[in-house]
């Protein structure tokens, strides 16, 4: 019966700050990209004009949590099959996370553009019983001044 | 470098629209429901099979079980005691026309514990805590008519199949997920055993009740042990589905519709018990 009651505080606790960190981290993607929307980002291998620009390498991940909520509502979807919308979400944000990050980095080095855009995901904890499994997304690509 | 642009994209295209809870309750619900009807049907289907196992099988495999029943009692005055009630329910058997390979061995247990229990291969536990609580010999014999019906229908063994049939399957199935589905699951699962031996409950407190007419032509002091049970407790009742037996209230009004259905011209006169049955 305890086990039932932590299980479901846990749930709850989940639930409430999983829900409140998602509401303001999307806030503040969106916020961001309006801010660095003049960095133009493409995955284009061949750069055009690129005899006139230098490239410079840039990068940018993000480590983001599954909540409690979330990670069992999963797991049910694993029974049933169907869209897992928990995880859909959390994806989207780390995407735009690192992106956003990589566009910083790319601004800091004077650069207008990022072309060839890569995007790389990974399971933290993957396999690891009992343990909240948290996803990284590296964006990584080549960002491209005027040649001095 | 005109012919490229980075368009401004909609919110909300990678993201299902539905919301978090409406999801979880739809799961939650629908796999319940699920595993609430596969439980049900695999705890019937191990219970009819469980039925057929033969009553010779059922005493063998009650053999490794007998350390955990109470050895012959040591004492003269205990072993008069367990003679009493090896009698009693010799008498009750033939009353029920219990089929006669089914034999009933009764243990006695000197533990003031108010209890009687009915396990595999036909072995009765009487507690003398239970004999201390009951007025007469009807009241006691009421008792372990209950116990012996139990035993008639297969009681002990088809709760033995369902139980294990149910418990293989929740844990191959929550092997699946993690500790916290595992719980979820095995506690979902678990609801509907107990609710099927409360219809055996009920079953049993029939049976008892016809083995009672035909013994003492009356059912006077039935319900006396459920009396008692309900003046002992002054806490609630816990909620009926999470409960094995039915509520005690509910079970003394049966008896008295019964009884009444059976009224006889003669007032019912108990047998007393007899004076060593008490302890001192």
């Amino acid at each position: 019966m305890y086990d039932l009651i932590l299980f479901l505080v846990l749930l709850l606790l989940g639930y409430v700050f999983g829900q409140r960190a998602e509401k303001r981290h999307f806030k503040s993607i969106i916020e961001r990209e309006q801010t660095l929307r003049d960095i133009l980002v493409f995955s284009e291998r061949r750069i055009p004009d690129e005899d006139q620009l230098e490239g410079i390498l840039v990068s940018g991940n993000v480590v983001i949590s599954v909540d409690f909520f979330k990670r069992f509502v999963a797991s049910l979807r694993n029974l049933v099959g169907g869209r897992v919308s928990s995880y859909e979400s959390l994806l989207e944000r780390a995407r735009r996370e690192a992106i956003l990050r990589m566009k910083d980095a790319a601004r800091r080095k004077g650069a207008t553009a990022v072309w060839n855009l890569r995007l790389e995901n990974a399971s933290i904890y993957k396999g690891a019983q009992n343990a909240v499994g948290a996803v990284e997304v590296v964006a990584y690509g080549t960002a491209v001044r005027q040649r001095r | 470098m005109a012919e490229y642009e980075n368009p401004q994209i909609p919110e909300g295209i990678n993201v299902s629209p539905t919301h978090p809870l409406k999801d979880f309750a739809l799961l939650v619900g629908g796999i319940s429901a699920l595993i609430l009807v596969a439980v049900l049907a695999l705890s019937l289907l191990a219970g009819q099979l469980a039925r057929h196992v033969p009553f010779e099988q059922e005493r063998a495999l009650a053999g490794s079980l007998s350390r955990w029943l109470p050895e012959t009692p040591a004492q003269p005055a205990h072993r008069e005691r367990q003679q009493y009630l090896q009698q009693l329910a010799d008498r009750l058997a033939t009353a029920m026309d219990l089929p006669p390979e089914m034999t009933l061995t009764v243990h006695y247990s000197a533990s003031n514990t108010v209890n009687a229990l009915a396990t595999l291969g036909g072995h009765i536990v009487v507690f003398q805590g239970l004999i201390d609580t009951l007025p007469s010999e009807n009241a006691l014999a009421m008792v372990m008519a209950h116990e012996i019906a139990h035993i008639r229908h297969r009681h002990p063994i088809v709760a033995m199949g369902r139980g294990f049939a149910v418990m293989f399957a929740l844990s191959s199935l929550a092997g699946i997920g993690d500790g916290a589905m595992q719980q979820w699951l095995t506690g979902v699962g678990m609801l509907p055993i107990l609710s099927f031996s409360r219809s055996q409950e009920e079953q049993a407190d029939a049976d008892a009740l016809q083995a009672m007419l035909r013994t003492y032509s009356h059912v006077g002091d039935a319900a006396a042990f459920f009396e008692h049970i309900a003046r002992q407790q002054t806490t609630g009742e816990p909620l009926a589905i999470f409960s094995t037996h039915p509520g005690h209230e509910e079970r003394i009004e049966r008896i008295r519709q019964f009884a009444q259905s059976q009224a006889t011209q003669a007032a019912p006169t108990s047998v007393p018990l007899p004076d060593f049955m008490k302890s001192e």
